[in-house]
């Protein structure tokens, strides 16, 4: 059933040309990222481990993106269209539903590492980075998407309403963003760090610079910004279980 | 006879001005170029000027010496580079060069010499003159070392052949692909 489910969301996905439109626009900012990092005159000054962090910047940041924006829609399009009630009538569990339509937000995100991994490949050509570089993007996206994608889905959950869902993913997404546009200075501050210490986003491109500015490769070494992420995802787990309690009390139709 | 005697005087008076003139010049000299030495004991020196020439993004290291010439040790003296952009006659601000600070010598003993270290990141190409300056507390006067000359030349990542079939390739290689599955899809859909 859980196969069903995904493979259901991804037929629609791919049915038309406009659901893969993205893909191909993804692929044009990875082009024009990549090429103007290792073109532009002033960037080429650079080191080239820079280079490689602000790519991988990119990529986790439209991975993000995109995978918020669908796992926004993706259980409400159910309520939405009014599908949800049948859907729940078949022999189907919460649990299969919510792990069908997990696997669908991750096919995306892995759609977008394939391609991203030639950009990866090509601008890390001559700093033996390469294998790193890939598994790490991988991994640390994996994870933190995951960890992105229950808590949406737990929003969804609460709100089934797809543009309250989706407004309140971009506005926690741009919330996680944000301190990347902090300069050192208010970085240091107290509460700043508290928050970078919790901040998914944060901690997945503080682990990329220690990996690929830094050298800094086993796990071991950048365990301090992998416990937060596991954190993170299980205190979302924590939060989808709440609201499909809340959810399973009240039924599909929501009682106002 | 008389005129003759008075002529003769005056020509012995302007000779012993001329002398007296000329022996307190010299002394005069001797003193000031004394006071010079004493004033600028320390003699700064360039080791590494042959080594200096790279490429943007390149760290190199600037070796240099400075020993003190006095006969009385020399305290609290600070030493660091200047950098001047010759093509552009501006000087340069090494914070952007990752140049360590001022390099500070507590004592310098007589005839010591101490080796003096920066490292530096070559940022931008161009053309540069580089010298080490000392300062030493109660000396108005500087002392500088020799002026060294370099080139920095310019980095280019630039590599079409290798990022260019990529960023070109995959965007139409994904179109390709997808309009493959929709023609396909399209004349499936007609029969």
């Amino acid at each position: 059933m859980v196969t069903y489910l995904w493979l259901k969301e991804i037929r629609a996905q791919v049915y038309t040309w406009k659901g893969t439109l993205w893909l191909v626009i993804t692929s044009l900012l990875f082009s024009f990222t990549s090429y103007l990092l290792l073109t532009d005159k002033e960037l080429s000054l650079l080191d080239q481990t820079e280079l490689l962090w602000l790519l991988s910047k990119v990529i986790i940041s439209v991975a993000f993106l995109i995978v918020a924006i669908d796992s926004s829609s993706i259980i409400n399009s159910e309520f939405e269209k009014e599908t949800a009630e049948s859907l729940f009538l078949s022999p189907i569990s919460i649990k299969d539903f919510v792990f069908g339509k997990l696997l669908a937000s991750l096919t995306l995100w892995f759609a977008i590492f394939m391609v991203a991994t030639p950009y990866i490949v090509v601008t890390s050509l001559g700093t033996h980075l390469a294998l790193p570089f890939l598994g790490y993007v991988l991994f640390l996206g994996t994870v933190g998407i995951s960890g992105t994608v229950i808590l949406f889905f737990g929003v969804s959950f609460l709100y089934r309403s797809a543009k309250n869902t989706l407004t309140t993913s971009l506005i926690v997404l741009l919330a996680f963003s944000v301190p990347a546009l902090f300069s050192s200075a208010l970085k240091n501050n107290g509460l700043a760090q508290m928050f970078g210490r919790i901040n998914p986003l944060e901690n997945i491109f503080a682990c990329l610079d220690n990996v690929l500015v830094d050298y800094r490769l086993s796990l071991s070494e950048n365990w301090r910004y992998l416990w937060p992420l596991f954190i993170f995802c299980v205190a979302a787990f924590v939060f989808l279980i709440f609201s499909l309690n809340k959810f399973q009390k009240q039924g599909v139709v929501k009682s106002v | 006879m008389y005129k003759h005697n008075l002529y003769h005087n005056w020509v012995k008076i302007l000779i012993y001005i001329a002398v007296i003139v000329l022996l307190l010049d010299i002394n005069g000299f001797n003193v000031q170029s004394q006071q010079h030495t004493q004033s600028n004991p320390l003699v700064l020196e360039i080791l590494s000027a042959d080594k200096l020439s790279g490429t943007a993004g390149d760290y190199v290291n600037v070796k240099a010496q400075i020993k003190n010439t006095s006969q009385q040790p020399i305290t609290d003296v600070t030493t660091y580079l200047s950098l001047v952009d010759t093509q552009n006659k501006l000087p340069v601000d090494l914070e952007d060069w990752s140049a360590e600070k001022g390099l500070y010598i507590g004592t310098i003993e007589p005839d010591q010499i101490l080796p003096l270290n920066w490292k530096i990141h070559f940022v931008k190409a161009g053309t540069y003159s580089l010298i080490v300056v000392a300062i030493r507390a109660g000396s108005e006067i500087p002392q500088v070392s020799g002026t060294i000359s370099f080139h920095v030349n310019p980095k280019h990542n630039l590599n079409p052949g290798q990022v260019l079939p990529v960023a070109l390739g995959m965007p139409i290689m994904l179109i390709l692909i997808f309009s493959i599955v929709f023609y396909k899809r399209q004349t499936k859909m007609r029969f």
